[in-house]
């Protein structure tokens, strides 16, 4: 980890904590064994562990929305669905590759979102929340009128798709299992490396008072613009990525508020809201209750239900946000802090 | 709605509090016990001699009431079996694993995953409408793992997927009727009555509304070809709350006869608007609406006389080739054990275990996914839905069973009975009474 700490004669501003040093290897680590898990981990394991990757990226993106720009969606469903689109328009009518298709699906959500970015910014708050919701809608209404793409009953994935990722099915669920691993590391780095830069002290500021830090140069808006854009690129991979694992499409599934929203939200708010821990934490709380009360039914939602209200009166900042709340602890630090105590402690002399 | 929470919580540190980093550590080492016991939870390894069909249905949700005769058809079917399935002399454990889509095709093609990878089912089985049969059958179809699926018009489930009738699939088995009976059937049933032949379509934008409404495989051509006029306002959106311009259009173009494929609240919607509008149409065939009593008796007395495609009844002349019982007696036992009227489901949710365990005993070897393929290939059975040979299907990996037509009627048994009316497809089901139009 990069070294950020700034001598000051007495006093320092580092940005790493101890936690965080600890955890930089145990994290290396750890993706080096997931990404070894093609050789020790069974089919299923490996299944559920591309289910669990996409959804830290969903939460990731949801929670640079909500946590850190502000903008809380309930229309990130547009995304999702827009990619899973465009690897279906891509592989069966273009000819691409699958994986090339995943890229290609973030770039068209990128570029759709452009627009509809700059529309939803006319509102604020909740009619930005249920502005954003109509927007995917409407876009799940126009995939529902396209014939070609099977309207509203769907289309399924061809076999020689599915066939062409790699050479038979082991390599075929590797790769899979490596380009969601690839996009949740590389979701949970990319947003680590955006809130330490300048533009994330930007969103620090416009979150704090959006006013004042306007009158400091930073342009609020452009900025909370780039951040959506970004969201709706990372989105559409992973929305090409999830329906790459779905085989079949259709505007219900692919435009699904609860699949694609509602439960990301939950992780997210479980977890802890801005903060880079909390959507980690709040998938592993997420899939832990779904092995173990999907099958109860009704009961299951019931369940997923008090435990956010339960969450939400107890601990409003989530888990995680309880967590470093209490022990002070931060693994992924993004702000700076002022170390007093080489000032306090004399016989605590700055590092030459 | 603004959330303004601390970027990094480690702005505020109690000073009461003394950290615990073994408290931590414990409390860290619980959590990963419990994700590590989370994922080996699913990675049961395969008993050689236990048999494994796992079962994909809509227990919660809008669907649910496909679902709701499951319960008592995998007791029955647990019964007959004794968990066991007997072949060549051999005796292997049987397992019937039954999963929740949750009415949602994305939690479909999970679960069914979940069943292939981690439970590593022998035999898939899957039942009711497209949007839960498609998407478990794609996911058996790249695992070359057989699938047996039902209640959803072999249309939407071949086509949708991309099948092409001279290649069809390789693992994916489907037996349910198809459009061409359903069309047979309800002009059958309208031109037994005195009409102008002027038609009413409802067709939503979903799988079944898609392929009904279809100009080249649905409705339009062959009416066109009967005499019949179509009045088809185009596709609407189910949960629709609106249908006045529906009905203008039908009132415009003095339609007798409505017909079409809604979810139950759409049609419930529909209907009660037709009322307040002053649009009485003589016949109203309704597919897939009208499947469940409890839908028809929300309708008050206005449900009389409607009219739907049947595809079950406790008075088909079949009965089970596992236990036996006629569709008499399974319907009967169904009223007797929970008190509710009979629904159609019942007897094809059986029939798909009859399918399943014909197929695994004639395998050879059950726990070889291609020799269960193959046996399910040459099935020829008669179950309590009617004879099945997959041999005479339209298109390969299809299928298909009787469909006859009928009314549901006030003052019977129940609330509502539904009564065969109309058996032209069908001679060998029996017919109930004649064809009425609605007061």
């Amino acid at each position: 980890m990069t070294d950020m700490s700034v001598e000051k004669p007495g006093a320092s501003v580092s940005r790493a904590t101890r936690e965080s040093k600890i955890a930089l290897p145990i994290l290396i680590v750890l993706v080096v064994f997931l990404a070894a898990a093609p050789w020790w981990a069974g089919r299923a394991d490996m299944r559920l562990m591309v289910e669990i990757f996409y959804y830290l990226v969903l939460a990731q993106m949801w929670n640079l929305l909500a946590g850190y720009a502000g903008l809380v969606s309930i229309g990130q469903q547009a995304y999702v669905g827009i990619g899973g689109y465009m690897l279906f328009i891509g592989t069966v009518f273009l000819g691409v590759h699958p994986l090339a298709a995943v890229i290609v699906a973030g770039v068209a959500a990128a570029i759709l979102a452009l627009p509809s970015g700059a529309l939803l910014f006319r509102l604020r708050g909740p009619y930005f929340a249920i502005g954003a919701w109509v927007l995917a809608e409407t876009f799940r209404l126009i995939f529902a009128q396209v014939s070609a793409l099977g309207g509203g009953s769907g289309m399924s994935l061809p076999t020689d798709i599915v066939r062409s990722i790699a050479d038979g099915r082991s390599a075929r669920e590797a790769v899979v299992y490596w380009t969601a691993l690839g996009l949740a590391v590389g979701s949970v780095v990319a947003v680590y490396y955006l809130l330490r830069s300048r533009f994330g002290l930007a969103l620090t500021a416009i979150r704090d008072n959006e006013e004042a830090s306007g009158s400091l140069g930073v342009n609020a808006w452009m900025t909370k613009f780039s951040i959506y854009i970004i969201a709706a690129f990372v989105t559409g991979m992973t929305g090409a990525l999830i329906f790459l694992q779905k085989l079949r499409i259709s505007p219900d599934a692919a435009f699904s508020v609860n699949d694609w929203t509602a439960f990301v939200i939950f992780m997210v708010v479980i977890g802890g809201i801005g903060t880079i821990e909390g959507p980690i934490i709040g998938v592993i709380v997420f899939f832990v209750l779904r092995e173990f009360a999907a099958d109860w039914g009704s009961w299951y939602l019931i369940l997923l239900g008090t435990v956010a209200i339960v969450v939400m009166l107890k601990a409003p900042k989530g888990v995680w946000g309880y967590v470093a709340e209490r022990w002070g602890l931060s693994i992924l630090p993004v702000a700076r802090r002022l170390d007093l105590n080489s000032v306090l402690d004399p016989s605590r002399k700055s590092r030459h | 709605m603004s959330i303004h929470l601390s970027k990094d919580g480690k702005t505020e540190k109690s000073a009461l509090w003394k950290p615990s980093r073994r408290r931590f550590l414990k409390s860290s080492a619980v959590a990963s016990a419990a994700i590590v016991s989370g994922l080996s939870f699913t990675r049961r390894a395969r008993a050689a001699d236990t048999i494994k069909i796992g079962f994909v249905s809509p227990k919660t949700g809008p669907l649910a009431p496909f679902a709701e005769s499951d319960e008592f058809i995998l007791a029955g079917v647990r019964a007959a079996l004794g968990d066991e399935l007997t072949l060549d002399g051999t005796t292997y454990g049987l397992e019937i694993i039954v999963k929740d889509s949750q009415s949602n095709p994305n939690r479909a093609a999970d679960v069914a995953s979940e069943l292939l990878l981690s439970d590593e089912v022998n035999l898939m089985v899957v039942s009711s409408t497209p949007e839960t049969t498609n998407p478990v059958a794609d996911q058996c179809e790249v695992n070359e793992v057989p699938c047996i699926s039902t209640v959803a018009p072999w249309q939407p489930w071949f086509f949708t997927r991309g099948g092409q009738p001279d290649k069809g699939f390789d693992y994916t088995y489907h037996f349910f009727w198809g459009l061409e009976d359903v069309i047979a059937v309800f002009t059958e049933m309208w031109s037994s009555l005195e009409t102008n032949k002027s038609v009413g379509g409802l067709f939503p934008n979903d799988g079944d509304g898609n392929a009904w409404g279809d100009e080249n495989l649905g409705f339009p051509p062959v009416l066109a070809s009967q005499g019949f006029t179509l009045t088809d306002p185009g596709r609407y959106q189910n949960l629709s709350d609106d249908f006045s311009a529906q009905i203008s259009a039908f009132k415009q173009a003095n339609a007798e006869i409505v017909t079409g494929v809604m979810i139950p609240p759409d049609f419930t919607t529909f209907w009660t608007q037709a009322k307040q509008q002053g649009f009485t149409p003589k016949i109203a065939s309704v597919g897939k609406a009208l499947l469940f009593p409890v839908t028809v008796e929300t309708l008050g007395d206005a449900g009389h006389n409607l009219s739907s495609e049947i595809w079950w009844t406790p008075s088909h002349p079949f009965s089970s080739s596992l236990t036996g019982a006629s569709a008499k007696d399974v319907a009967a036992a169904y009223t007797t054990e929970t008190g509710k009227q009979w629904t159609q489901p019942i007897g094809f949710a059986h029939a798909l275990f009859e399918v399943a365990v014909d197929a695994l005993t004639r395998s050879g070897d059950p726990s070889d996914y291609d020799s269960v393929r193959d046996a399910l290939a040459e099935t020829k059975l008669d179950t309590i839905v009617g004879p099945l040979d997959w041999s005479a299907g339209p298109v390969k990996n299809v299928a298909k069973t009787p469909l006859v037509g009928g009314q549901w009627r006030l003052g019977g048994d129940f609330t509502y009975d539904l009564v065969v009316t109309s058996n032209g497809s069908a001679p060998a089901i029996p017919t109930g009474g004649a064809f009425e139009a609605i007061a």
